[in-house]
């Protein structure tokens, strides 16, 4: 009886084989993921409210449409940043020119991190090997990702739906724009599933997805300025050239769904040809010897830090670089738009000055995030046990804080120059004006005693917070944020804008630089750093 | 002669855990000294006390003649540590690590390092994140044996070795022995210990529990008696040091404090013996003694 009752309960786990298991372990994701999806899908929902009722506002006739269709229909910096101009037939397409590659971003990075969190990440660590151990197929843990990432981009199709249908976007069209952007999420969540299998470790997998994010984020920009053949190697070209709202095209979606499948299988074949913790590409074998220039903390710092180093200064060079091209045609813009001039922090009469001004402070705000995620690395080392044989050696507490400090606080100086640079040299270009480059250098730079004052507050609470370090950190740059970007439109009380350190950055170019809000900013920013120091010091390591 | 370590009274708590509760500990110089005791007894937080990574909350803790906590840099400059639970960083090889840890300490022996890395047969060239726990370990190994500092902190140095890596540690040990060097271990591993320590100190629940050599140890615990007599064995029950005894009628069986175990032979043997096995504490035994045995530990402490 017993023996009978057991063989009825094996049979369909050993039928079914490679994917037994994939229905427990979705749910056991599901229940890993159950704070940091909102967060993405929150995200994605924002963007679009923001977006939606904003263009509604300030382009909600025919006739601004058409102006609009004009100006940035014929501007190929915008296009390239977009999507194509036909989108801008209707107000609801204007919205999806506008915020689609964002979207497309937001769901692509959220996949990426779900699908190589529950495959390579997981191998690496070895948490799949205990799983795997039990009974779950070869394919399980696979299959179960990519499910996860199916249900994630559902989950942010109707988000997109519901938002764009609650501003009062046409229903159709708005479900057209959540499937689009969920197709995606679903390509780029089938392409990680096949990085996973191609690389060793989870860096290489981020790597390589994010480049291909990247590179279908230029496809796109190519085609649409160009004759639009590009566009279509583009999985976010795909979800633009469905045309919601302006045509309303479905049979696009058939392309994300194709590719998915395709991947999905590929990804799928692939694992049968490695090993568990093996990467069909074998990691290369690095150097023997240390480097004279890994012989300090400083050393050490800069080695750990220099690649996301790295790509912040070039993401933000780039991001302030489209800024800039956009900054010589931002007259006639506000000209044919006079609602935007309330937008800008020095009103129509110096359109384009404030308009670099407020594009700068943005960028410089990011700044600021990199200096936070760099100064915290001292704490990532803490926690991870890291620290503890350093500062066993003849490294001072001061050195080794030291050394992780001035990586933040000299690289958010440089990151801020590449920022002067970026949109110096595509304004410059526009205007044939080099002297827009150390203009605008210049411009970016007085930021840093503010970007050096957040750095003091997150190294004030590593010396004597440590465990809230990371939240208290990041709470008060998300405020910094909040302020910079809503504090006018919501009329936020006075003293709200006061707490934050950018409201006393002299807005150049159009607010003339006066010497005593920095230092005062800057007095502070070392006082905190100071007491960090002396918190740090005292404290124990390693708690 | 001063002591290289010498710990008294040390505590040290975290919120409401008391992890150390006066602790005492005394290391002499060019002495390998076995450092025991169960998980959580509080090892790894008088190591990390020592490293001055964390403050004492009292108790008096001198190293090489210095204050951990206020002499540290130059006390580091002296001492090399191997923690027991490596984490390197993922991107950097380990041959990368060992060199770095060696110029951080102040300089390293490149001879002597390419011999360590061949002894431990470890490839330097791989990515830290492609090691197993094993071969981390030996990269944090060779770090801290490449130095000549003159004190090795050691904490379970050897968790994830296999066997053949376990004996290359142990000649090493050796090595750094005749070269007068001090060594504070600690360990898991009896073997390791009975074959490398002169002094051993036992901790418990951040205690000390015990301290001596080898064999003073050995003297403070039980031998095993079986025992076959031509008269009735009687009254062994009543000798001071006996205990766990089973008679019946001329075999008996017990176990007597090494101390006093004279007085129970010579009464043996005033019966007639006609068998007798005697088997000395194993270490083993005497460790699960201090480690497990609650009323044992209790009395010693009260003592």
């Amino acid at each position: 009886m017993t023996a009978v009752a057991s063989r009825v309960r094996t049979t369909p786990a050993t039928r079914s084989g490679t994917t037994s298991g994939t229905g427990t372990l979705l749910r056991f994701m599901l229940r890993r993921e159950r704070f940091r999806l909102p967060w993405w899908l929150l995200g994605a929902g924002l963007l679009l409210a923001f977006q939606s009722t904003g263009s509604q506002r300030l382009y909600g006739t025919p006739e601004d449409l058409a102006k609009l269709r004009e100006t940035m229909g014929g501007n190929v910096t915008v296009v390239a940043l977009s999507g194509p101009k036909e989108l801008l037939e209707t107000i609801g397409g204007e919205v999806v020119f506008e915020i689609f590659s964002y979207l497309a971003i937001v769901v692509g990075l959220m996949s990426m991190f779900m699908v190589a969190r529950h495959t390579r990440s997981d191998e690496e660590t070895g948490r799949a090997e205990v799983i795997r151990s039990a009974r779950v197929g070869r394919h399980a843990p696979l299959a179960a990702a990519l499910c996860l990432a199916g249900l994630a981009n559902l989950a942010a199709a109707l988000v997109v739906f519901a938002t764009a249908a609650g501003t009062g976007l046409p229903v159709g069209g708005s479900a057209l724009l959540g499937l689009a952007t969920a197709g995606v999420g679903l390509t780029f969540a089938a392409l990680t599933a096949v990085a996973a299998q191609v690389f060793e470790n989870t860096r290489a997998v981020y790597g390589a997805v994010a480049l291909a994010l990247g590179v279908a984020y230029v496809l796109r920009a190519v085609g649409d300025v160009g004759n639009g053949a590009l566009s279509w190697l583009s999985p976010i070209g795909w979800g633009q050239r469905t045309f919601p709202y302006s045509d309303d095209r479905w049979w696009p979606l058939l392309l994300p769904l194709a590719a998915t499948a395709l991947l999905g299988a590929t990804a799928l074949a692939l694992l049968d040809r490695r090993d568990f913790g093996a990467g069909l590409l074998p990691s290369r074998p690095g150097r023997a010897t240390a480097s004279r220039a890994l012989s300090s903390p400083l050393g050490l710092a800069w080695r750990l830090q220099r690649g996301s180093f790295a790509g912040w200064a070039i993401g933000l060079f780039l991001l302030a670089a489209s800024y800039g091209s956009f900054g010589n045609s931002v007259e006639q813009y506000v000209a044919d738009n006079p609602e935007i001039a309330d937008y800008l922090p020095g009103g129509g009469d110096d359109v384009v000055n404030s308009y670099l001004g407020l594009t700068i402070m943005l960028t410089a705000l990011t700044a600021a995030a990199f200096g936070i995620s760099s100064a915290l690395r001292a704490r990532g080392e803490e926690t991870s046990g890291r620290a503890e044989p350093v500062l066993a050696t003849a490294t001072s507490r001061w050195a080794w804080l030291g050394s992780h400090l001035t990586v933040a606080l000299l690289g958010g100086a440089v990151v801020l120059l590449a920022i002067g640079f970026g949109e110096g040299l595509t304004y410059g270009l526009s205007v044939s004006d080099a002297g827009q480059i150390p203009r605008l250098m210049g411009v970016a730079l007085v930021y840093l005693p503010a970007v050096w004052l957040v750095v003091g507050v997150a190294v004030l609470a590593f010396g004597w917070l440590p465990r809230a370090a990371t939240a208290v950190a990041w709470a008060v740059f998300g405020y910094c944020a909040v302020v910079a970007l809503f504090a006018e439109s919501f009329d936020l009380p006075d003293w709200v804008g006061r707490a934050s350190p950018f409201t006393h950055i002299p807005e150049a170019p159009f607010e003339s630089v006066t010497a005593t809000p920095l230092l005062i900013v800057g007095a502070l920013a070392v006082a905190l750093l100071a007491a960090g120091f002396i918190g740090f010091r005292r404290r124990d390591v390693g708690t | 002669m001063t002591s290289t370590i010498s710990v008294a009274g040390l505590v040290k708590t975290f919120g409401p855990t008391r992890a150390l509760d006066g602790l005492d500990l005394e290391v002499k110089p060019g002495e390998v000294h076995g450092f025991l005791g169960p998980n959580g007894s509080g090892k790894t937080t008088t190591i990390r006390v020592l490293l001055g990574l964390l403050r004492a909350d009292a108790g008096t803790v001198h190293m090489l003649a210095g204050d951990p906590w206020s002499d540290a840099v130059a006390l580091h400059r002296r001492l090399a540590y191997v923690p027991g639970d490596v984490t390197l960083w993922p991107g950097i090889t380990g041959g990368e690590v060992i060199d770095l840890m060696g110029r951080l300490r102040g300089g390293l022996d490149r001879r002597r390092r390419d011999e360590l890395l061949e002894r431990f047969d470890l490839d330097p060239r791989k990515k830290a994140r492609a090691y197993s726990k094993g071969n981390r370990q030996k990269v944090a190994l060779v770090a801290g044996l490449a130095s000549d500092a003159e004190l090795l902190l050691l904490d379970e140095p050897t968790s994830g070795l296999d066997p053949l890596m376990e004996a290359v540690f142990q000649q090493c040990i050796h090595e750094v022995k005749r070269e007068g060097r001090t060594v504070l271990l600690s360990s898991h591993i009896l073997a390791e210990v009975e074959a490398l320590c002169d002094r051993v100190s036992i901790i418990r629940l951040g205690r000390t529990v015990e301290s001596g050599t080898l064999g003073e140890l050995r003297h403070l615990t039980r031998t095993s008696i079986s025992v076959e007599t031509a008269q009735p064995v009687t009254g062994i029950d009543a000798l001071p040091g006996v205990h766990d005894v089973v008679m019946d009628h001329t075999t008996a069986r017990f176990d007597v404090d090494t101390q006093h175990l004279d007085e129970v032979v010579r009464r043996l043997s005033a019966l007639g013996v006609r068998s007798l096995t005697s088997s000395p504490p194993t270490l083993e035994e005497m460790f699960l003694r201090h480690y497990g045995d609650e009323e044992t530990s209790g009395k010693k402490d009260v003592a």
